[in-house]
């Protein structure tokens, strides 16, 4: 009975807005994220065009900018959305696992191919009460510019990226109904997510090795 | 007597849709959630795919035909055809599509961008050739931009309706359809002349507007195929997302805009 006031109260709260159940975030500065962006980008294109190293040594440091920089628990938080409660705690610690090991790898395979990538910081807006949109052009060779947007906010004092948008599709929005699609073709079950996971890392690394 | 013999290209086209029409008036509906769970019927609003079965259904069958017919002649395409005939193929596409596009700048009230695409159709159509070169850009800096009878719907204030997985055209909605159709019954060139050889014409650059989209989302669409768990629900969302941010002309270059008013697309005759 007790569960099921505290499902309704939760739910409640969902209506009246994300705004309310959040926990209480300073509001991200507009020239503090744009540093924050500036000095992260230069750190992941000289990882990325580190010539005396090899794709797998530039690949490790681009994933230790990348874990540094984005607020990776947050993120899986969000994208798991409302099945985080029916979620028994190892599941939860499980996919926070499986959730980081899966960013990081998916997004340093990404990044590491924009072999002699350049970038730029573009117009810069803020666009929700608490976080930073910082746009960066990405320049790289043969292939037209384009925009990526950095949501920044601030995490426990810290500028951290809560997720990208490129091209006005959200990599936290998308990966949101992914895995919740997952689940809910799966009965709600979320072992089925953390094994489909599971499989898609072992991909992953596969892939790593085969280059 | 009367010609009877003279094969309708634009009715051919139009045709095409009215099997989906009727598949998605067969559609299997996805069950909603009881009201008890706010969280879970949130959710399947938000979704926006009330016939998701069906959909899936569709879209299983896009990806055989996919994986054995449009993605095979996409990549041999690009095997075969040298990298400066295919960015011409685009640009002719493309400059062929600017009169629709100006006609969605104009009933968007976008003076400017008219101006743009209006300007691009006459430099392109005379010093670049007929289209094969986008000299507008190159030389006159004016990119070009994509725009369908769609997005013009949903400024005008059209909803989007229920998220609808067509074969071949990809992921779209009533509006969007809607659009796509408007999009070819006002295109000056479907009643423009009739016989064997202007047919012949019809449907070649319709064939080559598959396989020149198709050529430019190989890497697009292997990188989700590989990277989702679920490609039927990245592409969706992927889809909505994306189209909210062109009807907002909120995107620049970096994925090609949609062609027609649906789907997947290679819009202004941009290379990528």
């Amino acid at each position: 009975m007790q569960h099921l006031d505290r499902r309704g109260l939760l739910g409640a709260a969902l209506l009246l807005g994300a705004g309310a159940i959040r926990p209480a975030r300073a509001q991200t500065d507009i020239g503090r994220a744009s540093a924050f962006i500036q000095t992260t980008g230069q750190q992941l294109v000289a990882a990325i065009n580190d010539q005396s190293r090899d794709i797998a040594a530039r690949r490790q440091r681009v994933a230790g900018v990348l874990r540094q920089a984005v607020d990776v628990d947050g993120v899986g938080r969000f994208i798991i959305g409302r099945w985080w409660r029916t979620a028994t705690p190892q599941e939860q610690q499980e996919y926070l696992k499986l959730f980081e090991e899966t960013l990081i790898r998916n997004l340093s395979a990404r990044f590491g191919e924009y072999q002699g990538v350049r970038f730029s910081l573009g117009r810069t807006q803020q666009r929700t009460e608490d976080d930073v949109l910082v746009n960066t052009v990405i320049e790289r060779p043969n292939s037209a510019p384009f925009s990526l947007d950095w949501r920044v906010g601030e995490i426990g004092g810290q500028p951290k990226v809560v997720d990208v948008i490129a091209e006005g599709t959200s990599l936290r929005l998308t990966q949101r109904s992914e895995y919740s699609s997952v689940i809910q073709r799966n009965n709600g079950q979320m072992a089925a997510l953390l094994q489909a996971m599971r499989g898609q890392i072992q991909q992953l690394a596969a892939r790593e090795q085969g280059r | 007597m009367r010609q009877s013999t003279v094969s309708p290209p634009p009715r051919a086209r139009l045709a095409l849709a009215a099997p989906l029409l009727a598949a998605l008036l067969l559609a299997g509906c996805a069950t909603r959630p009881p009201a008890s769970d706010p969280e879970a019927v949130a959710e399947f609003e938000q979704t926006n795919d009330p016939a998701e079965p069906t959909n899936r259904r569709l879209y299983a069958v896009h990806q055989g035909i996919d994986s054995y017919v449009l993605r095979p002649v996409a990549v041999g395409y690009r095997a075969v055809v040298p990298r400066p005939v295919r960015t011409g193929v685009r640009n002719v596409l493309g400059n062929l599509r600017t009169p629709v596009i100006l006609a969605n700048d104009m009933l968007q009230g976008e003076p400017r961008r008219a101006g743009d695409t209006l300007g691009r159709f006459l430099i392109n159509s005379t010093l670049g050739l007929g289209g094969i070169f986008d000299v507008a850009a190159s030389r006159f800096g004016v990119r070009g931009h994509a725009e369908d009878y769609g997005q013009t719907l949903a400024r005008w204030g059209v909803g989007e309706g229920p998220y609808v997985f067509v074969p071949v055209l990809g992921p779209s909605n009533p509006r969007d359809l809607v659009g796509f159709g408007l999009g070819i019954v006002s295109d000056p060139l479907t009643w423009f002349g009739q016989g064997a050889i202007v047919d012949g014409l019809t449907y070649g650059r319709t064939g080559a507007t598959v396989v020149d989209t198709r050529e430019g989302l190989i890497e697009p669409l292997d990188d989700l195929e590989r990277s989702s768990l679920d490609s039927y629900a990245t592409l969706r969302s992927v889809y909505r997302q994306r189209r909210a941010a062109e009807i907002r002309n909120d995107t620049s270059r970096a994925t090609p805009s949609s062609a027609g008013s649906t789907g997947f697309g290679v819009g202004t005759g941009e290379p990528r």
